[in-house]
């Protein structure tokens, strides 16, 4: 009961980070790259090195984490049974759904590596533990309903997407990283290798973008009879939802462009390619929400309306090169005008 | 007339729930809607504050057609304060921000001390509305339904989880706000509670 409970959940929250390791670790170790010793040797010799990695994996982890040291299935402790059996199965599940990052340790450093995850998962338990002190709230008198919307959105996101806005996080770290490895692998300079990063996050920054969107939507959705029965236009709760999205998938690149520049070195391009495709593929998400926002079925035509925008963004930035971002982001906005 | 409804038909989930309703509201005027479960009260409602809307008649709220043209749309729905059966905005907005975003969408004041005072909205002003009970959550709703205050109120099931005290402010409440005026619309089976209202009932079939 308390495996389907906690750790089912849990998992799906891996399930996200799985991927993105996947992705970077086909890069990073594929047949003529390097070997997870090389990494954790990295790791332990150079500082810089290690905290980036460490940092790294606590905030793709410590989310998912949450879900098993502070269950909101707590009513199943009132149940009898004995609770050595859910402290072990959570124990072990802590230690199992960190798979990329034991496989990385213990492929790279064997017995050693298992001492460094068992540590590790120790810090893990006590930040997923951790409550921040709660703010004393602020009541800005809002004067128009826009701006007050906006705001809402801005809030809703701090109060319930935070485990997904950390994990986002250290995946756009993850994509940033695979977009940087990609170019420095390829010899990729220029306009190029700026269209190949863009191209490259505009599909792996997906799983970051997605939990705090699936936020948003709900706040849209949630907000509804409110805004109808306060005569809210629909064009100010469409600017607030897409404002939200937005912010995010800027974040998200912003983070991703940070950690390509680490690995690939500076390039101009990064930046105007990779923010224009992010501004575009969120119009486009953006558009999804809206035009299936009473669907019982949204959330999943949410996901492939990103994966729709994503694909669409990464032909124009194939077809037309750098000015593809432009075109990514005119087909977004047609998009979502044409939405309302 | 503060509300007229004329031949209002609303459908929902593939059928007719109130077929032909017609109903006014003057000024000054409490009125109770009365009927058995299922029979379209909270569907009446839901249409009257601009949530639903009708697929025949139409509904009037201070001369403004509630779904009529943009502009006459924002002005009826200026003039209403709508407190659902459910009372369940945002759940992770404060009862503080609940007021501040129906303030500023009907360009008025936060709730004033008589207000925060007879529903004691001031414990609520910094928990969670899915922290609150249901009569705290009603209280919130309550609360911004008051806001302005609106030339109409529209509540559906106002009493349910509130306690005596609360009940008893509501009572008062809604009496001032007739007595200034303006009027209200409110769905009930409480029958003593409409009794104390004053109200006039208008059944549904």
């Amino acid at each position: 009961m308390w495996s389907r409970a906690v750790v089912v959940p849990a998992s799906r929250r891996a399930d996200a980070v799985w991927l993105g390791c996947a992705v970077v670790g086909a890069l990073i170790f594929g047949p003529t790259a390097m070997h997870p010793s090389d990494l954790t040797q990295l790791a332990l010799h150079d500082p810089g090195t290690g905290v980036v990695l460490g940092v790294t994996w606590l905030l793709l982890f410590v989310p998912t984490a949450r879900v098993i040291v502070r269950p909101q299935a707590a009513y199943l402790a009132s149940l009898p049974g004995d609770p050595r059996a859910a402290w072990l199965v959570g124990a072990l599940a802590l230690i199992v759904l960190q798979l990329p990052w034991l496989a990385l340790w213990v492929l790279g450093e064997g017995a050693l590596g298992a001492a460094i995850v068992l540590a590790t998962t120790l810090v893990v338990a006590g930040l997923a533990r951790w409550q921040p002190p709660r703010l004393r709230p602020t009541f800005p008198a809002w004067r128009r309903p826009g701006p007050a919307l906006r705001a809402i959105h801005r809030r809703a996101l701090g109060r319930r997407a935070g485990d997904a806005l950390v994990r986002g996080a250290g995946l756009a770290v993850l994509a940033g990283a695979a977009a940087g490895l990609m170019v420095r692998n390829n010899h990729a300079t220029g306009e190029p290798a700026g269209v190949l990063a863009a191209s490259v996050m505009a599909i792996l920054l997906m799983p970051a973008q997605i939990g705090p969107a699936l936020v948003t939507l709900a706040v849209h959705r949630d907000t509804a009879w409110l805004a109808a029965a306060s005569g809210i236009p629909r064009g100010a709760r469409i600017t607030a939802l897409t404002h939200a999205v937005i912010a995010v998938h800027l974040a998200a690149t912003a983070i991703a462009i940070a950690a390509a520049m680490v690995i690939a070195g500076a390039n101009p391009w990064f930046v105007p390619v990779a923010l224009g495709t992010s501004l575009g593929t969120g119009l486009g998400e953006a558009r999804a929400m809206l035009v299936h926002e009473t669907s019982p079925t949204v959330a999943a035509r949410v996901v492939i309306g990103a994966i729709v925008s994503a694909v669409i963004a990464v032909v124009c930035l194939a077809v037309l090169g750098a000015s593809g971002a432009g075109a990514s982001l005119a087909i977004g906005a047609a998009a979502l005008l044409v939405a309302r | 007339m503060t509300l007229v409804v004329d031949a209002v038909s609303v459908r929902r989930g593939g059928r007719v729930v109130i077929d032909g309703v017609t109903l006014e509201v003057a000024a000054g005027e409490v009125v109770g809607v009365v009927g058995k479960n299922g029979c379209g009260k909270s569907t009446l409602l839901l249409a009257i504050a601009g949530v639903i809307a009708p697929r025949a008649g139409r509904i009037t709220i201070a001369d403004a057609a509630v779904w009529g043209s943009h502009r006459e749309r924002l002005r009826a729905r200026r003039a209403l304060g709508y407190c659902p059966e459910a009372a369940d905005p945002p759940g992770f907005l404060l009862g503080g921000e609940l007021w501040g975003l129906v303030a500023a969408t009907r360009g008025c004041a936060p709730p004033d001390a008589a207000l925060r005072d007879a529903l004691g909205l001031d414990e609520l002003r910094e928990v969670p509305i899915e922290r609150m009970s249901l009569g705290q959550r009603r209280r919130a709703c309550l609360g911004a339904a008051f806001l302005g205050p609106p030339a109409l109120l529209v509540l559906d099931e106002p009493d349910n989880g509130l306690d005596v005290r609360r009940l008893v402010a509501l009572v008062a409440l809604i009496r001032a706000h007739a007595a200034a005026g303006r009027a209200c619309l409110c769905a009930s089976h409480d029958a003593a509670l409409l009794d104390q209202l004053g109200a006039r009932r208008f059944a549904m079939a």
